[in-house]
């Protein structure tokens, strides 16, 4: 696979593509953050986005929920463009789950409380229906009895995967994890991994920015290497981690590795 | 007070033996020597000046004791009196009752309860021994028995009882001890029955009057036993219900207790059924009915259009009403108003069958109580009150401040959200909003609007004076409370806006589930501050023409023929009362920030 394959040359994108990014650009005020992005995530596909820190890829994951709103380009999101329509955003944003790096758990509500809220306020759902569901989804995560705790009495990776479940939650149909792992001591990063990784197991059509090599060699589909706002190379783990093609891919490998 | 439980809860050290306790902290060094003597010389000094004024010969006692009812309800006719100990009567059971729901039971060791004794009655002693020579001589031994009494009992629960930092008085022990030392102090001590009788001051000797005693006591009792029941109800039905309704108490009760009890309105039943009833069934079912239908979900714009609507009729009503084009009732305006705001907020609240019903509930509910309490508030008072205002003295402090805390909260908190939005036009005109009333002085706000807010306003829409200063107050606190919200704003992270809009939370609903309680937690310490500051501030009603507790004590007890120009007592009296309002309302916010904290210990 190379970077042609991945470039959209016709309008119509296929149907089975989750999210299309074509030309995105982004500045924070004189600073350009994305120079023209153009990368494709299709259904049930895991894509990796590798880069060094200032790459633009946080950006580029928090422009698909529009945490971040680019000024030019387009971006798909499974069939819906992200535009200024208040709507269009509110209903984007709950088909894409985002987990943080800082977790951003809600520290005045129980665990049971932050998985049940989006539901119960965004999806209507009756608060017993959405309470066996996190419950349900706090077993996946494997951490059921902690649901009347609060978040500030967890540890960093029990919070992260209660993130995740709050995600999960409202079912989405996308997830997007912005360095899930960076700010976790050493020991609970596989606990928070195995999550992932499960879920990858699952289906889900996952976009993720990580430092972690061990995880995006196992689980990605395809890597994005983004260094500078560019997309430099995107290709399958096997691509990347033995026949790298670009200079910069190989230089930023050989420190990370 | 024999109700101790043996806690292994939080552990206390034991303590250190008196005079190790002394050396260590007043006697380690030379410097720490001088010091405490030093101090100690400045502090005797200043308690005796004290007494002096409390104890001074032209210090006359008699002119507070007499005149007790009028500081606390000025001018209320006492043969009405009935209502003010209904309404503290239905006060002291809604306290009961929302410290059992929200299970408020602190409890505290026998060690700190010994350490208190101790100090009160070491203090008592050392008064005893200062006091001018002027005190009476049986206060005096009084004194003495008193503080040689506390300190015997202090040092059997310190030294006699095993273990009393392990050992632990719960709220229903604290409670029941604390209500028993009042009602005794009134029930035995010889303070003396004073009192008017036909203009004169009459005095006799022994205790107080059981008019006042008995309702006493029982208010006493009826707190402990609301509490005591409440905890009961709180283990057979769940709690969440039971303290929504004690928030929907403390948010209508007071005015039922200002408006329907101590103001006894003249209901005119033919314009109640013919008019009011009609008028607030149609507003509370069709704006109910209207809610249901418009909360299903999809019906957002539908509803944001008809609101809008709605908003507008609600404008042109208010414009009639300046230039008098068509006769409508106040009330009806009002109502419209707040159907366009309800209609407005219901796409937030929308959804399955239960829950539109319960939105539709609580307008329909909210409507009864507005409407009821406007009729209330438009009637006559069947009142035999000769000044107008029918509030005065202590009761017209407490109210003013209630309600202006009640009112500027809500104001506050839009304000502040004002400020810190992204639209400007909403920014500017809250910024401009804060800086003007902080620019100006609270007395200049009162007299604007109690002298000149009338005369801008149209004919036939009087303002009653305590109205015109109940808002000039209102508009003042919720500058500043704006303020205070704003830092607990800034506090919240910018993860948190983030998290909240990535799980597709609407704009209000981030706001009122995510970042307003965080903020309002970090801000409980500064708004606490700005309600004490509020409190205080109500002695300036005396300049607008209220008769508050400042007042009677400054002016109208120096002009009474038999206590002519005597001030000190009065306002030495009512000092305490201030202090002893204001130190409560400061250790409950910091119990609160407690209780937050233990919640979500990090």
């Amino acid at each position: 696979m190379s970077i042609a394959d991945n470039a959209l040359t016709d309008e119509m994108a296929s149907r089975d593509d989750m999210i299309v990014c074509r030309g995105v650009k982004k500045w924070f005020g004189d600073f350009q953050a994305l120079r023209g992005v153009d990368v494709t995530v299709k259904d049930r596909e895991v894509m990796v986005v590798l880069g060094p820190s200032g790459s633009g890829k946080s950006t580029l994951i928090r422009c698909i929920n529009r945490l971040e709103v680019h000024q030019e380009g387009d971006i798909i999101v499974d069939g819906v463009e992200l535009t200024n329509d208040l709507r269009n955003i509110e209903k984007i944003r709950s088909e894409v789950g985002m987990v943080f790096q800082q977790f951003n758990l809600f520290p005045h509500l129980t665990v049971l409380d932050n998985i049940t809220l989006a539901p119960i306020w965004v999806r209507k759902k009756p608060k017993a229906e959405a309470e066996a569901k996190a419950m349900e989804l706090l077993e996946r995560v494997g951490i059921p009895e902690q649901a009347a705790k609060f978040p500030g009495q967890l540890s960093g990776g029990q919070q992260q995967r209660v993130a995740i479940a709050r995600s999960l939650a409202m079912e989405p149909r996308i997830m997007l994890f912005d360095e899930p792992t960076s700010a976790l001591d050493p020991e609970m990063i596989s606990e928070v991994l195995d999550v992932m990784k499960d879920l990858a197991r699952g289906g889900m059509t996952m976009m993720v920015v990580t430092h972690e090599m061990g995880f995006a060699r196992e689980v990605a589909d395809r890597l994005v290497f983004m260094e500078s706002g560019d997309v430099v190379e995107v290709g399958t783990p096997e691509h990347f981690f033995t026949n790298p093609q670009e200079e910069r891919t190989k230089l930023f490998l050989s420190q990370i590795l | 007070m024999t109700d101790t439980t043996i806690d292994t809860a939080p552990p206390e050290a034991p303590l250190p033996s008196p005079v190790r306790w002394v050396r260590d902290n007043l006697f380690s060094s030379v410097s720490n020597t001088v010091q405490t003597v030093a101090f100690t010389a400045v502090l005797l000094g200043l308690l005796r000046w004290v007494l002096g004024l409390v104890f001074a010969d032209e210090s006359n006692w008699v002119s507070v004791a007499t005149n007790m009812r009028l500081l606390f309800t000025y001018n209320y006719p006492a043969e009405q009196f009935v209502r003010i100990w209904f309404a503290a009567g239905v006060l002291f059971v809604a306290v009961g009752a929302s410290f059992a729901a929200w299970n408020i039971n602190p409890s505290i060791t026998l060690r700190r309860i010994g350490v208190s004794l101790m100090g009160t009655g070491g203090i008592t002693l050392v008064v005893a021994l200062i006091t001018p020579s002027a005190t009476p001589s049986g206060l005096r031994t009084a004194m003495w028995v008193l503080g040689v009494a506390l300190v015997v009992i202090a040092a059997v629960v310190l030294r006699v009882i095993p273990e009393p930092h392990r050992r632990r008085v719960p709220f229903l022990g604290l409670l029941i001890g604390v209500s028993a030392i009042v009602c005794a102090i009134m029930w035995f001590v010889p303070f003396g029955d004073y009192g008017f009788s036909e203009g004169e001051p009459t005095a006799a000797d022994g205790i107080v009057a059981s008019s006042t005693r008995v309702p006493w006591t029982v208010l006493f009792i009826i707190m402990i036993a609301t509490y005591v029941a409440g905890r009961g109800l709180a283990q057979v039905v769940s709690l969440a219900p039971l303290r929504r309704a004690m928030i929907a108490w403390w948010v209508i009760g007071p005015a039922f207790i200002v408006f329907m009890v101590l103001r006894d309105p003249e209901f005119d039943w033919a314009h109640i059924w013919s008019t009011d009833l009609p008028m607030a069934a149609g507003f509370a079912l069709g704006g109910g009915a209207l809610i249901y239908l418009l909360a299903a979900p999809g019906r957002s714009d539908l509803a944001r259009v008809l609101g809008a609507i709605v908003a507008a009729a609600a404008v042109f009503n208010w414009v009639a009403a300046f230039f008098g084009w068509y006769p409508m009732l106040q009330k009806a305006r009002f109502s419209f108003a707040l159907a366009a705001i309800a209609i407005l907020l219901v796409p937030n609240f929308a959804g399955e069958r239960s829950a539109r019903l319960r939105v539709a509930a609580v307008w329909a509910g909210f409507m009864v109580v507005f409407h009821w309490l406007l009729t209330g508030i438009n009637t006559a008072s069947t009142l035999d009150i000769t000044a107008p205002p029918f509030l005065g003295g202590f009761v017209l402090t407490v109210s003013i401040a209630y309600y202006v805390m009640l009112a500027s909260f809500p104001l506050g908190v839009l304000l502040s959200l004002a400020r810190t939005s992204k639209l400007p036009i909403f920014r500017v005109l809250s910024t401009t909003y804060i800086e003007v009333v902080r620019g100006v002085p609270l007395i200049t706000v009162l007299f604007f609007f109690s002298i000149m807010l009338p005369l801008f306003l149209p004919s036939g829409m009087g303002i009653s004076d305590l109205a015109a200063v109940f808002a000039g107050y209102t508009v003042f606190s919720a500058a500043y409370m704006a303020e205070n919200i704003r830092g607990g704003l800034q506090s919240v992270r910018r993860g948190q806006y983030e998290a909240a809009d990535a799980l597709g939370l609407t704009t209000v609903q981030r706001t009122s589930l995510i970042v307003l309680p965080q903020a309002l937690r970090v801000s409980i310490p500064n708004l606490v501050g700005q309600a004490i500051a509020t409190f205080k501030e109500t002695s300036l009603i005396a300049i607008v023409g209220g008769f508050d507790l400042l007042r009677i004590a400054n002016s109208t007890i120096p002009n009474q023929p038999d206590f002519l120009g005597q001030k000190r007592p009065a306002l030495l009296f009512i000092s305490l009362v201030y202090f002893v309002v204001a130190y409560t309302m400061s250790r409950a916010s910091r119990n609160l920030e407690n209780r937050l904290q233990a919640g979500q210990a990090r």
